[in-house]
């Protein structure tokens, strides 16, 4: 049970969690204090002043930010005391602002702008100055504008926090200001454009880029959706106005540090418009492909499907929503009887991986395990896992890093453990064992010829016997072994690239008779290729159809080009690395005439004559509900899964890269990797 | 009888630059070189010793012969030789050079207890600090004394933290010993940064070994084995002469392993501080070792709970650690009977400003401001009024005359509107324009404020402004409301203590001399006659005698006149500088 204590705070009382500080408490009870530093989930800075509450007993004020509670505690947020000194902070930061809201983007959610208007402040009482700074707007991406900066470190915070580290202080008193190593523009420091400092500026000085006359807070739509880009699957929040996205946010939770959202997922959506995307149904007439009517399209596809019959081979990207995969295992075995069908999962995973991977929540893990695993922000491998990581150390977990070589996590990691990963797993456990741990039969039967127990090894099963929640990261292939540690305590996730590869499995679409690679080198009358897959050439097939939202080099080949919506386009489900289902929500409309997935497959089943289930929430809420199963493991790496994370994930993106301004991103960064 | 000659030469920061190395080296050459007797020779040795407070005298040379101790003062190479034939040869001092009475009372009336080596011993010497005494307190803290036994001599001593705060030290080191852990720090804050300041430089350069002795039996009253002295990089002679005594301490196993033979290890390093006054502030100069930007923190939690990297931290001032060996032998009841009822001992203090001795003074805590400045510092320079004291450095305040008979200890001063701080005492006389003074020292603050809490970045800045406007005869009415309310606020609610302070030297003179902010924005005039922009130079006619003196120093061309005629200034042209006034032997130039 966690330990409450009983507070009141203007005169209201209520119960809160022992240990937390009095801007949470007050919250719980309803009651907002104004604050502008502060950040959910990290420890009070008390930079800006404003949180400054009275606390009975207490002769000044203190600030609530950095304050826990305590039982009995009586707690004053609005005298008039407090009232006077946050209203002169305020008009200190005035006198240091350009006061430009009625032009100012950020207006509508500034919360200098808010407060302003709270203490009735229209301008500053003090003369006002302008230091007239340069803005850094020499990318495509955040424009840095410190004119507007108010000094609260927030996004010097969320920087460091998750070890992206770019962002710091210089200069004294008046002359502080925000910059990055030596005050250089953003592309020459280590800067991953992920935007976190944008989420975390309650002004106008981190902005996105691109945001200037595209519309204030008031008059966007907004909707809660997942990225889909990779295997992270954030959660985001999407601006729209007028039909188009303007801004993509990160959509975690507060305080939470999964509050992150890489440079994809953040600023990839441009390319929903470029001109590669596929607007309409393309057939082959004498070599090209041209234009169609889906009515048209769906015929040659039915007809083609009657004639290939069990001969279809079917291979669906785990990219799609569990909505799409469960309609495409019904359209493969209720209209086209075939068993051919399977997904890009068996290119990194086996697909009972995803039946035993656990459940868990990172944030109240306090130790992590990372195994096999080259998680990067910067190489954009899984980036908001690593970042994640990164915010759990220094929130003050322990981090265990095995690994075969030494990865960016190894440097904020207290043990690493590099070499054969199996071994050190197998060595952890024999040092469990000897602690008196209790091991599974079967594993120590598995546990043959343990190399030497080292002083880190020691100090690993330390950690572990003495974490509270343990949780293990573990890459597919050594789910398995990882299993054995798993046994003994702690939960186990296995992380892998694609967003929806664990739904996609549970829904159904797994490898039953050949895997990817077998599919995609064998010879089938007819393939059919659902979403987004990394094939560039055409196999060898005597008709192809591909589904897909841009023209990417296997569309270019294909027979048939059906448009899907994107991931932006659609609402659906899907289910992430921690086994969270999670809902996408359609944002904008599709493009063009694409449609989902499931809409295309129904309609071909419909022309073949087989009306399709409307897939339930329920079923697919049945279907993810698994009850993992760990059990011991040979310590095996699993065999045939040949995949790089990087080059996999970037191949996965391409198209979204190539047609947005995350190309100049790259560019940038080959420029860079030149030097 | 053969005579026994010491010769010592003031090597602190003052003596070195008015040219102590080379006055040393003389003596040293003349003992070698010259071709004196044998006999002389062989029992004269000359040797540096550090700061004696008494700076504006210096170059200061003792002759000691026989015991029997003569000063002089302002020595430059070239006298050296006289000296040595006539006083060191001869026996016969050299009179017209001699410090005189005014040196022997202003030593006379001090209670040298931090500095009472200074000035004395060779700081560059671990052995000339064991002759008279050193680290036998230490020895006896390490080998016969029981942590709780070393915390209740201090605690009953009175010792107050010397940093400024006045936390009785015992107290934090009691708390230091009580939290269990297995790193524990002992850090001295050498980061002294007050304008006018220069206590803790000349403790550590001219006793350094008293420092680090302070340090080790902290360590041993706290169990902590391992400590940090900060210092700011400005002062290199104090960082060179610590890390020469650090390095002879651990020769003599003083420190490093098993100190002294116990089972008790204590390892000390020295961490350059780059210069940021607020560096000084205990929590950002915690950060600042961690490797991290210098800014301070709120404090959740004591530095004795979690301090350095998160670990039980004791972190004293110089002048507080030099304190502790005296008390150690000399016992706490010694100590405490030196000071008042709520503060022990003696405290020191950089007397400075328009005081005639300036220089380093130690008195007992309790004694009067009015002694300090009129027995010690010998009164008011050039027999002008006295006007204010200012003490306590930035975050201090000015005192004004009727309040001269103020006890100097903590609560007295707080009480007068002031500050103990560090020892910062700026004495100002009836020519200082307080308006301009509290500007002086604001400017200081704003530029030195972290930028991290919005009142005192901002704030400070605003408030100098107004003071600027003052100044400049652009004051309105409000603006002394104004500066009150921006200094009370920034004081509320400020992070640290450099905020909570900043606004003092404005608050006090706004107490004591508001009349001249009044002048300064109503009359538009600077009763000082110090505000440039408020003062005009006349040339009054019947006093000029034409002799062309005013004229031949004045840079902008503005003054106008034939010899032997009465000359006189275009007021367009003037750019007030004030060297015409400098140069009129005829008084016949008026400022206003």
């Amino acid at each position: 049970m966690e330990e409450v204590v009983k507070i009141n705070i203007d005169g209201k009382e209520v119960e809160v969690p022992a240990g937390i500080n009095l801007i949470d408490a007050a919250e719980i009870a309803g009651i907002h204090i104004p604050n502008l530093c502060y950040m959910k989930g990290m420890k009070g800075v008390g930079a800006c002043r404003l949180c400054l509450v009275e606390v009975e007993g207490l002769k000044a004020p203190v600030i609530a930010c950095n304050t826990k509670v305590r039982d009995n505690m009586i707690v004053k947020t609005k005298t008039e005391r407090v009232q006077e000194v946050r209203k002169f902070v305020i008009d200190l930061l005035l006198s240091m602002h350009p006061l430009d809201c009625m032009t100012c983007t950020k207006s509508g959610i500034c919360n200098l702008q808010k407060y302003a208007y709270e203490f009735e402040l229209k301008e500053s009482s003090f003369t006002r100055k302008k230091f007239g700074y340069p803005v850094d707007a020499a990318n495509p991406f955040i424009k840095r504008d410190p004119d507007y900066c108010i000094l609260c470190g927030r996004c010097v915070r969320v920087c460091k926090e998750q070890g992206t580290n770019v962002l710091d202080f210089m200069g004294r008193g008046i002359e502080s200001k925000v910059v990055t190593a030596n005050d250089r523009p953003l592309q020459e420091s280590e800067c991953t454009f992920c935007g976190s400092c944008v989420d975390a500026c309650p002004v106008n000085a981190l902005l996105e880029a691109d945001r200037w006359r595209k519309g204030r807070e008031w008059e966007y739509e907004k909707y809660n959706s997942v990225c889909m880009l990779c295997g992270c699957a954030c959660e985001i929040k999407v601006s729209v106005r007028e039909g188009d996205i303007q801004k993509i946010n990160s959509g975690a939770k507060d305080g939470s540090v999964e509050k992150y959202l890489c440079a994809y997922g953040r600023f990839g959506f441009d390319s929903l418009r470029a001109e590669s995307r596929l607007s309409t149904p393309l057939k082959r007439v004498n070599g090209e492909l041209k234009e169609t009517t889906w009515e048209d399209a769906i015929n040659i596809v039915s007809t083609k499907l009657k004639e290939a019959g069990k001969n279809t081979c079917i291979i669906s990207s785990a990219s799609i929503t569990n909505e799409d995969a469960i309609t495409l295992k019904r359209f493969a075995t209720e209209v086209l009887k075939t068993q051919n069908i399977g997904s890009t999962i068996s290119l990194y995973s086996d697909p009972k991986v995803f039946k035993n991977s656990g459940k868990a929540d990172i944030n109240s893990s306090d130790l992590i395990i990372v195994i096999g695993l080259n998680l990067s922000q910067w190489d954009r491998v899984l980036p908001a896992i690593d970042a994640a990581v990164r915010k759990r150390v220094n929130r003050g977990a322990k981090l265990i890093v095995i690994n075969e070589a030494e990865t960016g996590l190894s440097t904020v990691a207290s043990i690493n453990l590099r070499g054969n990963e199996i071994e050190s797993i197998k060595a952890i456990i024999t040092a469990l064992k000897q602690s008196g741990a209790e091991i599974d039969k079967q594993t120590e039967e598995y546990l043959s010829d343990v190399r030497e127990i080292t002083e880190e090894i020691t100090k690993s099963a330390g950690m572990i016997l003495n974490a509270k929640s343990p949780l293990i990261l573990v890459s597919p292939e050594l789910f398995n072994a990882a299993s054995n540690l798993a046994l003994i305590k702690g939960d186990i996730i296995a992380v892998y690239p694609e967003s929806n590869a664990r739904g996609v499995a549970l829904m159904g679409i797994e490898t039953e008779s050949k895997s990817y690679a077998e599919m995609t080198d064998s010879k089938y009358s007819l393939l059919y290729i659902a979403g987004n897959v990394p094939l560039q050439n055409r196999p060898d097939t005597d008709f192809l159809i591909v589904q897909n939202s841009y023209m990417n080099d296997i569309a270019k080949n294909a027979d048939i080009v059906l448009p899907v919506a994107e991931y932006l386009e659609t609402s659906g489900t899907i289910i992430d690395y921690a086994g969270r289902i999670k809902h996408l929500n359609r944002a904008i409309d599709s493009h063009g005439k694409s449609k989902s997935h499931r809409e295309i497959f129904r309609e071909i089943a419909k022309k073949m004559g087989t009306t399709l289930k409307m897939p339930v929430e329920s079923e697919i809420k049945k279907a993810a509900d698994v009850k993992a199963k760990i059990s011991a493991m040979p310590f095996e790496k699993t065999k045939n899964l040949h995949f790089e994370p990087d080059k996999f994930i970037e191949t996965l993106n391409l198209t979204v890269i190539n047609n947005s301004r995350l190309i100049w991103l790259k560019e940038a960064f080959e420029v860079k990797a030149e030097k | 009888m053969e005579k026994n000659i010491i010769i010592k030469v003031c090597m602190g920061t003052g003596g070195v630059a008015s040219g102590g190395e080379e006055v040393l080296a003389k003596f040293r050459e003349m003992i070698t070189e010259s071709n004196l007797n044998a006999k002389i020779s062989s029992n004269c040795h000359a040797q540096k010793v550090g700061c004696r407070g008494f700076c504006s005298k210096d170059v200061l040379v003792d002759v000691i012969v026989d015991d029997v101790k003569t000063t002089y003062k302002h020595i430059k190479p070239d006298m050296v030789e006289r000296i040595f034939n006539e006083h060191v040869i001869n026996g016969v001092p050299v009179n017209e050079w001699l410090a005189g009475p005014e040196y022997n009372n202003f030593h006379d009336k001090q209670t040298k207890v931090v500095l009472s080596h200074c000035g004395d011993i060779d700081p560059e010497d671990i052995d000339s600090y064991i002759a008279v005494g050193g680290y036998n307190a230490a020895k006896k803290a390490v080998l016969e004394m029981a942590p709780e036994e070393i915390v209740n001599i201090i605690k009953n001593s009175n010792l107050r933290g010397r940093g400024g705060a006045g936390f009785p030290t015992g107290l934090k080191w009691e708390l230091g010993l009580r939290i269990k852990s297995d790193v524990k720090y002992v850090i001295c804050n050498g980061d002294e940064g007050d304008p006018g300041a220069f206590m803790d430089r000349s403790v550590m350069e001219g006793d350094p070994h008293s420092v680090i002795e302070g340090m080790i039996i902290c360590a041993k009253a706290t169990q902590s084995n391992s400590g940090y002295i900060y210092v700011r990089a400005e002062y290199p002679l104090a960082v060179k002469r610590l890390q020469m005594a650090i390095e002879q301490c651990l020769m003599k196993n003083f420190l490093g392993n098993n100190i002294f033979g116990s089972d008790f290890s204590f390892d000390l390093k020295i961490f350059q501080g780059a210069g940021a006054f607020v560096c000084g502030e205990a929590t950002a100069l915690m950060r600042s070792i961690e490797g991290k930007r210098g800014m301070p923190s709120p404090k959740l939690w004591r530095s004795a709970e979690r301090g350095l990297w998160d670990k039980p931290t004791v972190l004293n001032n110089v002048e507080t650690f030099a304190n502790v060996p005296k008390i150690i032998l000399n016992g706490a009841n010694w100590y405490r009977k030196l000071g008042t009822e709520r503060s022990g001992g003696t405290k020191v203090f950089s007397l400075s400003g328009k005081v005639r001795n300036t220089g380093l003074v130690e008195v007992p805590l309790g004694i009067s401001l009015r002694e300090i400045i009129y027995d010690i510092g010998g009164g008011i320079e050039g027999g002008k009024n006295f006007k204010a004291v200012q003490t306590g450095g930035p975050s201090g305040g000015c005192i004004p005359a009727e309040l001269l008979d103020t006890e100097v200890d903590y609560e007295s001063l707080a009480r007068a509107g002031s500050i103990m701080g560090s020892g910062g005492m700026v004495v100002l006389d009836e020519n200082t324009c307080m308006v301009n003074t509290a500007k002086f020292f604001l400017e200081f603050t704003q530029a030195e404020s972290c930028g991290k809490c919005t009142p005192c970045r901002i704030g400070t800045k605003r408030m100098l402004e107004i003071l600027e406007r003052i100044t400049s005869g652009k004051g309105k009415d409000g603006d002394i409301e104004l500066l009150e309310e921006l200094g009370n606020h920034i004081r509320a609610t400020s992070l640290c203590g450099l905020g909570m302070t900043a606004a003092n030297p404005v608050l006090s003179t706004l107490k004591y001399f508001r009349d001249e902010y009044i002048a300064h924005i109503k009359e538009k005039r600077c009763p000082a006659a110090v505000c440039r922009d408020l003062i005009t130079f006349t040339i009054i006619e019947e006093l000029c005698k034409g002799c062309g003196s005013c004229k031949r120093v004045c840079p902008a061309d503005a003054i106008r006149g034939t010899r032997k005629s009465p000359h006189r200034i275009d007021k367009e042209l003037c750019i007030k500088c004030g060297s015409c006034f400098d140069a009129c032997k005829f008084k016949a130039i008026l400022k206003v």
